[in-house]
């Protein structure tokens, strides 16, 4: 099987009738507006001031196109990803890549050559929203992770790095010794590269192999230009630089966060450029917040939900990370159940990154029902026997409910999580809970009778 | 500096803007201007955020406007 690219996932999604073609020259300021007020992705054909270059967006806001990228329908998306991310595949080294057919180095460097786009009221710049970096820890080796860059210069943007994370842990290491972090940020980048750079791998792990396992055709990889790192050959643009020693001293934000809010100013550092490079007719991927954000963090919360789960012998029927708490701070699953496992499903979810509520219910319930999840919650739950809540675990900073903000520069700050179980209590009998049914629904046909 | 950047420079110290308010003052600029002109307010190392996250430069009306201004 070949691996696919950021332009032939533009291609699924244009056979699928899902992408909106804009063929007016835009202004890079006018580009989230724009796709703001549409359901499907955008393709912007033309960029006022930048001839030549392309700008695609949105294009996984929906469940539906996340499940076109993972070729399966939409209740399954976990258990695909789940599927396809448990066959590592190592990428391939190539001589020659697309990537680098236009490069610009030293004085010529210039970010300004890319269609910064503004995104939100508040930011406190353009950014470029959908990355794909790579760095490297001696110790740990290679690493990706996706992080939002504000425009500060013709050389340098801020990088945001409050959050915890492998590159965050390889920066500081760097920091400590008083050196720079190099990396290599793709931009135009295949989902399943943005997928793989969401998912909270172990440190050891290779996102790049996970990439390769979810294409299930090896990422080619080819050799940076100014920096001992790879990124992926058929990336549609190329950063290359490194992240200043200088810990978190720069303004940066706000940004119209995956939490759906906007952020206030944080201190983060400064990435310099030393290298640009792209295709000749290049693709500036803009990904849309919150939408995309959210439902690239989905499918990786529920796979990581369903691994919780199996690792604790509950046997799961169903999980969603539904995008109200933004694919990423609640878990609901409904499970097969044995005595006691509602409570074991309960401490397995809450163990999953930042997941703050974890509902767990039984397989007779449909979790896709909001209604159904509502009757479970009302009828299968007493307070004071059904609530799990844990102080002190991870938080994250774009939960204002958690006042970072009184962490102080740098700080990492903590949350308290909710567990409810929704399954049907230990001794009370099953029958309790049998449904009502009209009489003689199976035997009757209406249309007989119209 | 550019004009442009000079003219950044004086309307920063005379109120604290958000960047996209200061955006749009200069919508007429071609975009890629603006923000060369950004960039080199952004080099001299000057620009303050008060608690909204506005833009400033302290040393005339701006700044007492900043302080004034408290996230609630």
């Amino acid at each position: 099987m070949a691996k696919k690219a950021f332009r032939d996932f533009l291609h699924d999604l244009e056979e699928a009738g899902e992408i909106q073609r804009v063929a007016k020259p835009v202004d890079p300021r006018d580009l989230s507006g724009l796709a703001s007020q549409t359901d499907k992705a955008v393709l912007f054909e033309e960029i006022e001031g930048y001839p030549g270059w392309r700008v695609a967006t949105a294009l996984l806001s929906s469940r539906r196109r996340l499940a076109i990228t993972l070729d399966c329908e939409e209740d399954r998306i976990a258990q695909e990803f789940e599927t396809r991310s448990a066959r590592a595949i190592a990428p391939e080294f190539v001589g020659n890549a697309p990537c680098q057919e236009v490069v610009m180095e030293g004085d010529d460097v210039d970010l300004t050559a890319l269609p910064f786009p503004m995104m939100h009221v508040y930011d406190g710049g353009p950014y470029i929203s959908g990355t794909f970096v790579v760095s490297n820890d001696a110790e740990y080796g290679r690493n990706a992770g996706s992080y939002r860059m504000m425009y500060r210069n013709r050389r340098e943007t801020g990088i945001d790095l409050v959050s915890p994370s492998d590159m965050r842990f390889y920066y500081q290491r760097m920091l400590d010794r008083g050196e720079p972090l190099p990396i290599a940020v793709a931009v135009g980048v295949h989902p399943f590269e943005m997928l793989a750079a969401s998912y909270k791998a172990p440190i050891a792990s290779d996102e790049l192999e996970l990439a390769g396992g979810l294409h299930g055709a090896a990422v080619p990889m080819v050799k940076c230009r100014t920096v001992d790192l790879e990124v992926p050959a058929d990336s549609e643009i190329v950063l290359e630089g490194e992240i200043l020693p200088i810990g978190w001293t720069a303004d940066e934000g706000p940004f119209g966060e995956f939490s759906q809010i906007s952020g206030d100013v944080k201190w983060n550092p400064v990435f310099r450029v030393n290298c640009i490079t792209h295709r000749r007719d290049p693709v500036f991927y803009l990904l849309q917040m919150p939408w995309e954000n959210d439902w690239l963090s989905a499918p990786v919360t529920e796979a990581a939900g369903l691994q919780a789960l199996r690792v604790a012998s509950v046997e799961p029927v169903a999980i969603r990370a539904p995008v109200g708490s933004c694919g990423y701070w609640t878990l609901i699953a409904s499970i097969r159940k044995r005595p006691g496992e509602g409570k074991n499903a309960l401490l397995a979810l809450l163990s999953v990154a930042e997941v703050k509520l974890a509902i767990v219910t039984d397989d007779d319930i449909d979790i896709n029902n909001p209604d159904d999840i509502d009757w479970a919650l009302t009828f299968r739950v007493q307070a004071d026997q059904d609530l799990i809540t844990l102080s002190g675990a991870r938080g994250k900073h774009v939960d204002p409910s958690i006042r970072a903000w009184e962490m102080g520069q740098g700080g990492l700050p903590l949350t308290a999580k909710l567990g409810i179980d929704a399954t049907i209590p230990e001794g009370i009998p099953k029958w309790l809970y049998k449904r009502i049914e009209a009489y003689g629904k199976d035997r009757l046909r209406l249309e007989d009778y119209l | 500096m550019s004009e442009l950047a000079d003219t950044i420079e004086a309307t920063l110290t005379e109120e604290p803007l958000q960047f996209g308010e200061l955006a749009d003052r200069h919508r007429a600029v071609a975009w890629r201007d603006f923000l060369h002109a950004w960039g080199e307010v952004r080099e001299k190392d000057i620009l303050k955020r008060d608690d909204i996250g506005r833009y400033y430069i302290p040393g005339g009306e701006a700044e007492a406007i900043a302080a004034e201004t408290k996230a609630i």
